[in-house]
């Protein structure tokens, strides 16, 4: 028989299967949030924020320096939402504001440039000492049996948080005023504006929403990749392909995308061959797919068809 | 001395082009005045980079002025583009060989902005993945140019460096073309996305395979020599340098003869709006597959300059960020615009290079900063840029002061009938004057003899 799998296949092992899995669950959920956050903002205002992982890096960087200097962890990881809050709502106002109604690869190009601005500036305060530096998580590390396999207590933490807040983000979209309001500029920004909805707020609502959103995915992955400048950028590439192949514009389908490059990148790591692909190329393969599942639904999975108006 | 190539160059635009849009002459002289303070600032805080350039700017103000209003344009045009090249030839003894080095990549990245401007800017599809096949045409080049027999089944005979350029810009036309056709599904957003994938996917793929690619080390090469009869008179690195200049200067002109043919005019036409094109009997699909196609073209070209420039070529050698900078230097150049590429490619180079260079001369500025964070001054300046000139250095550049570069050729053309007019008008004068001079007795005199004959 041919070798086919790098590991004990699925049904020979299937706690290993059930950890990866897992894990792949929880690192998933991770691409989830931030795949979130894209989402919160390509609905609102029409743009890929290529600064989303930087500016969640800069907010976990200062929630590092906060937690150096003593305050207690649950104080700090308030400062930390509302730090990503307030910086969403900033860039959004002062900078994207400007190029909205600009040709749209502007927006784009300021994205990129705010990236390299911000991840000079974290460079810049943090880089003395030594890097990467040790981030803690409230919810440890220890290895935990569940029915099928043993994972660490910080996988079920991140899946918890992440429940969590997709649930508020639900019930804040589908039952609040507010969230009417952000849908409806999502849809329609000329109708809502003449139904009395203060578009402009709610544009930067969804940028500061994005930024909490951001921030918290940052604190949930610096415990397991520790903290350095780039430490965001595998998370956003990963989240760019979760948001494309759930649909740019469908937030469940963020969340499905989310779950399944984080399922896939695990899977293909473990089962594949190792002399032909092997750990090193999950994620060419993971991006294959999405290439794939692409040429089928050009819009994502969930995404909207774009009519075409002539 | 880099000031001496700057110099050449923006006196020779800055006279080819008309500045009375910046205001009247007083406006002009005041102009004048304020650079020639700002470069005694600068002068006092220390030479550099800045001080260059304001020197640069100052002359070129002053050339400007004193020309203006006595030289036709035409000739200032002539002038120009004439000093541009004596400047590009002679720029082999005028710079030190890092400003060589660093033209030489100012060169290859313009190649790729002409080539990604083909597609982004005149075609209106997105792509942030054209540093792989920049990394594409440098790997076929560096496979060919192989003599050391690293790879088993490659010809241990070398190519030619200038054959294994025609290859790369075949291999990654062939790539474009195959990457065109999934791409026309796809637009906007999610076009920028797989883009994206590929260029993240390909150094992972490069150093896994490393039977044909060398893996993480990568593939060294021989970097071409001068050729025989030049081999006395230039260095290797004064021979590349005119090798990707010489070539760039070639790509731009093809570009230019593709971009106002008819493929020229289909792209702007599918940008612009794909049914309208369609309507009007364009084959959609085929023109953004060619438009790929040549994009990529351009990039490989570019790629296989890179790897005889760089004589080593690795997984990382063009990255991540590198590809997403393309993107940013057409915005910023200008897009649908060669000028704009051409400015984007300086840009790219420079801008990391001389922005620390160029702060540190501002007393108070904190040194520190500048050492751990040269990325900070690209990103905002790059923010900057965008917010003040929506449509690029070039947008601006057209818009208010210059001359579009079709209107120069025009005047370019209009040189042979000028001059001739002016001889011909010369010698009406002369015979005019000399007729009615009081040296010509005779016709004068039989004239004014005849006069009074009845």
């Amino acid at each position: 028989m041919i070798e086919v799998f790098l590991a004990p296949a699925p049904w020979n092992d299937p706690e290993l299967f059930g950890e990866q899995v897992i894990s792949g669950l929880a690192t998933g959920s991770i691409y989830a949030l931030v795949a979130l956050a894209i989402v919160l903002i390509y609905r609102s205002t029409d743009v890929i924020n290529f600064a989303q992982g930087e500016m969640a890096m800069l907010v976990t960087f200062s929630m590092w320096s906060l937690l150096l200097a003593g305050f207690p962890a649950w104080t700090v990881i308030f400062i930390g939402i509302a730090l990503g809050f307030a910086l969403g709502a900033f860039v959004e106002r002062t900078i994207i504001r400007p190029v909205e109604d600009k040709p749209p690869l502007n927006v784009v190009v300021v994205t990129l440039g705010l990236f390299v601005f911000l991840n000079s500036i974290a460079t810049w305060i943090w880089a003395q000492g030594e890097l990467p530096k040790v981030f803690s998580t409230p919810f440890g590390f220890t290895s935990v049996d569940v029915s099928l396999a043993r994972v660490t207590t910080h996988s079920i933490g991140i899946l918890v948080v992440a429940l969590i807040v997709m649930a508020v983000l639900y019930l804040l979209f589908n039952h609040t005023k507010l969230g009417l309001g952000m849908r409806a500029t999502a849809h329609n920004p000329g109708a809502s504006r003449l139904m009395g909805v203060n578009v402009g707020r709610m544009l930067m609502l969804g940028w500061a929403l994005a930024g909490a959103v951001g921030a918290v995915a940052g604190m949930l992955v610096a415990p397991i990749t520790f903290l350095f400048p780039g430490f965001m950028l595998a998370v956003l590439l990963y989240a760019f392909a979760a948001a494309v192949f759930g649909g740019l514009d469908s937030p469940p389908g963020a969340i499905v995308g989310g779950l399944f490059v984080g399922v896939a990148e695990n899977l293909f790591g473990t089962y594949t061959p190792g002399d032909i692909f092997g750990p090193e190329m999950k994620l060419p393969l993971t991006l294959l797919v999405l290439v794939i599942v692409l040429m089928f639904r050009p819009q994502g999975l969930f995404g909207r068809v774009q009519t075409r108006r002539v | 001395m880099s000031v001496w190539l700057f110099l050449g160059l923006l006196v020779a635009f800055s006279t080819g082009i008309r500045m009375q849009p910046l205001g009247s002459v007083v406006q002009r002289a005041i102009l004048a005045g304020v650079l020639a303070v700002g470069l005694l600032v600068f002068l006092l805080l220390g030479a550099g980079f800045v001080t260059e350039l304001f020197g640069v700017l100052l002359a070129a103000v002053v050339a400007n002025l004193l020309t203006e209003n006595y030289v036709p344009q035409r000739y200032r045009i002539a002038l120009a583009i004439a000093v541009a090249v004596v400047f590009f030839l002679a720029a082999p003894w005028l710079l030190e060989n890092f400003r060589l080095f660093q033209f030489s990549r100012v060169a290859i990245w313009v190649i790729v902005a002409v080539g990604l401007n083909i597609l982004t800017g005149y075609n209106g599809q997105i792509s942030l993945g054209h540093g792989a096949f920049v990394l594409i045409g440098a790997y076929t080049s560096a496979i060919l140019m192989d003599d050391q027999q690293q790879l088993g089944f490659v010809d241990a005979n070398a190519w030619p460096f200038w054959t294994t350029i025609i290859a790369a810009a075949v291999v990654c036309g062939v790539a474009g073309f195959a990457l065109g056709i999934p791409a026309l599904r796809l637009s906007g957003p999610y076009l920028a996305i797989a883009t994206l994938a590929l260029v993240i996917s390909l150094p992972s793929i490069l150093r896994k395979y490393d039977g044909l690619t060398g893996g993480a080390q990568g593939l060294f090469v021989k970097q071409p020599p001068p050729p025989p009869g030049l081999a006395g008179v230039l260095e290797r690195d004064e021979w590349l340098y005119l090798l990707c200049v010489g070539v760039a200067i070639v790509m731009m002109l093809i570009a230019w003869g593709i971009l106002r043919g008819p493929l020229g005019r289909a792209f702007v036409a599918v940008r612009d709006s794909e049914v309208a094109a369609a309507a009007m009997g364009i084959n959609v699909a085929r023109v953004k597959i060619a438009a790929f196609t040549i994009s990529a073209l351009y990039a490989g070209v570019a790629g296989s300059l890179l790897t005889q420039l760089l004589g080593v070529i690795t997984p990382e050698s063009v990255d991540l960020i590198v590809s997403i900078n393309f993107l940013t230097a057409i915005v910023i150049g200008g897009l649908a615009s060669l000028l704009g590429a051409v400015i984007g490619g300086f840009v790219l180079v420079l801008l990391p290079a001389e922005g620390p260079d160029i702060l540190g001369n501002i007393p108070l500025f904190p040194d520190n900063f500048l050492q751990k964070a040269p990325g900070a001054i690209q990103g905002a300046v790059v923010i900057f840029v965008v917010l003040l000139m929506p449509f690029g250095v070039a947008g601006s550049y057209h818009r208010f002061i210059g001359t579009p570069p079709g209107r120069i050729i025009a005047a370019l053309r209009s040189i042979p009938a000028g001059l001739r007019a002016r001889l011909a008008r010369t010698r009406e004068d002369i015979v005019w004057a000399w007729e009615d001079s009081p040296f010509n007795r005779r016709s004068s005199k039989s004239a004014s003899g005849e006069e009074p004959d009845p």
